[in-house]
């Protein structure tokens, strides 16, 4: 419960995730092959995954593993992982793999998470002391949420230490009133 | 699909820059709330059919208690949705408090009209619960936390700013663009809002 205000746990979770339906169930519009508004037992559905992880912890569903986490994914990461467009896949590729690992079979997920973070990772912190900020904005597109954050923290922290050198005003407009409008000052 | 619009909710206040407000959705908010009724009323047609049935609605685990437990997680997901926003909002309204100014009507006003009624309620008695304990410590908490190595400094005047603002112990006259050498204290409110700079150097 610790995350229930979480703002990111919460879009996490609407991520769709392929269920097997054990249970019919009656009443609800979640299959939209089916005729009628049941699900018939053996059905495969897309669910998000909120509603799967509470089903699958009653045994009323199966859960298995989203498109994002796929063959050609995998192999995409085994040749250069720096390189691939995760963001497309699933915006939130690590956070929400964590979630989806002790639910499914595939015991292989973990490792391909901690490989593809780890060599990202590098990769990441190299463009924000190296590359200039616009020409890294190419690969910025590429990044998950998580690494984005870690990003901007890295950039956050290596500008807060040219202005510890270079010296400036300390005292600034509260950055909670978003940025200036450039019209007052003409 | 279900709780769809409190997932909308909670994405129209992630597309937002962080840490900042934007206008109350209230049209979107209404809008979960009645998905939140239209499930509570499914569930309970569902177990209204299984006692009609004379079934245990406690222990069957019959196509109809599945169908009333996805009306359920959902609603415990659009309530869980709807209160992440109001949340997260209000630690907002806080932070305004401690950063920006403990006076409602010294918000810029484009940060007032975001506000709805009830937040601004929650700002002013957050705003009289920092003031009360300030008092009762003796310390006022919201100024910068950094000794100043100096205590005047020098600033601009970037906004027009109402004539006869008593600093120290003098009238001034702060027109826009204007350069003053004032106690820092003086000046900190002003720069917080964005009127003024502090120049440096």
């Amino acid at each position: 419960m610790a995350k229930y205000f979480d703002i990111d746990d919460i879009l996490i979770e609407e991520e769709y995730v392929p269920v097997v339906f054990h249970k019919a169930a009656n009443g609800v519009t979640i299959d939209p092959s089916a005729e009628t508004n049941c699900v018939e037992q053996g059905s495969k559905v897309e669910v998000p995954f909120w509603l799967a992880q509470e089903l699958h912890s009653r045994q009323a569903v199966s859960i298995n593993l989203p498109a994002c986490f796929n063959q050609k994914t995998r192999l995409e990461v085994q040749a250069d992982a720096a390189c691939v467009d995760l963001r497309s896949r699933c915006p939130y590729f690590y956070e929400f793999g964590c979630k989806l690992e002790p639910l499914v079979t595939d015991r292989t997920l973990g490792i391909l998470l901690s490989t593809a973070f780890k060599i990202r990772y590098k990769e990441t912190l190299t463009k924000v002391y190296t590359a200039a900020h616009i020409t890294a904005s190419k690969y910025l597109s590429f990044l998950t949420k998580e690494e984005t954050n870690l990003y901007e923290a890295a950039h956050l922290s290596m500008a807060a230490f040219k202005k510890w050198r270079t010296g400036g005003p300390r005292f600034q407009r509260a950055s909670i009133l978003g940025r200036k409008r450039k019209d007052s000052s003409n | 699909m279900y709780g769809r619009k409190g997932y909308q909710l909670v994405k129209d206040f992630a597309s937002g820059e962080k840490g900042q407000l934007k206008p109350f959705n209230s049209k979107l908010f209404d809008e979960t709330v009645e998905e939140c009724d239209q499930n509570h009323h499914l569930i309970q047609s569902l177990i209204r059919k299984m006692q009609q049935e004379g079934l245990d609605v406690q222990n069957n685990r019959n196509a109809d208690h599945y169908g009333a437990l996805v009306h359920h997680l959902s609603l415990i997901r659009n309530k869980r949705c709807l209160m992440a926003y109001v949340y997260n909002r209000v630690e907002i309204v806080r932070d305004l408090a401690w950063r920006v100014g403990l006076e409602l009507l010294d918000l810029p006003s484009e940060i007032q009209e975001k506000l709805t009624t009830l937040e601004k309620e929650y700002f002013k008695n957050h705003s009289v619960a920092i003031k009360t304990y300030m008092g009762k410590v003796g310390i006022e908490l919201n100024v910068d936390m950094v000794p100043p190595k100096d205590p005047y400094i020098k600033v601009r005047v970037l906004d027009d700013i109402d004539e006869g603002i008593v600093l120290g112990d003098k009238v001034t006259n702060f027109s826009r663009h204007s350069m003053h050498f004032v106690k820092r204290t003086d000046a900190e409110p002003y720069i917080s809002r964005g009127q003024m700079e502090e120049l440096t150097g």
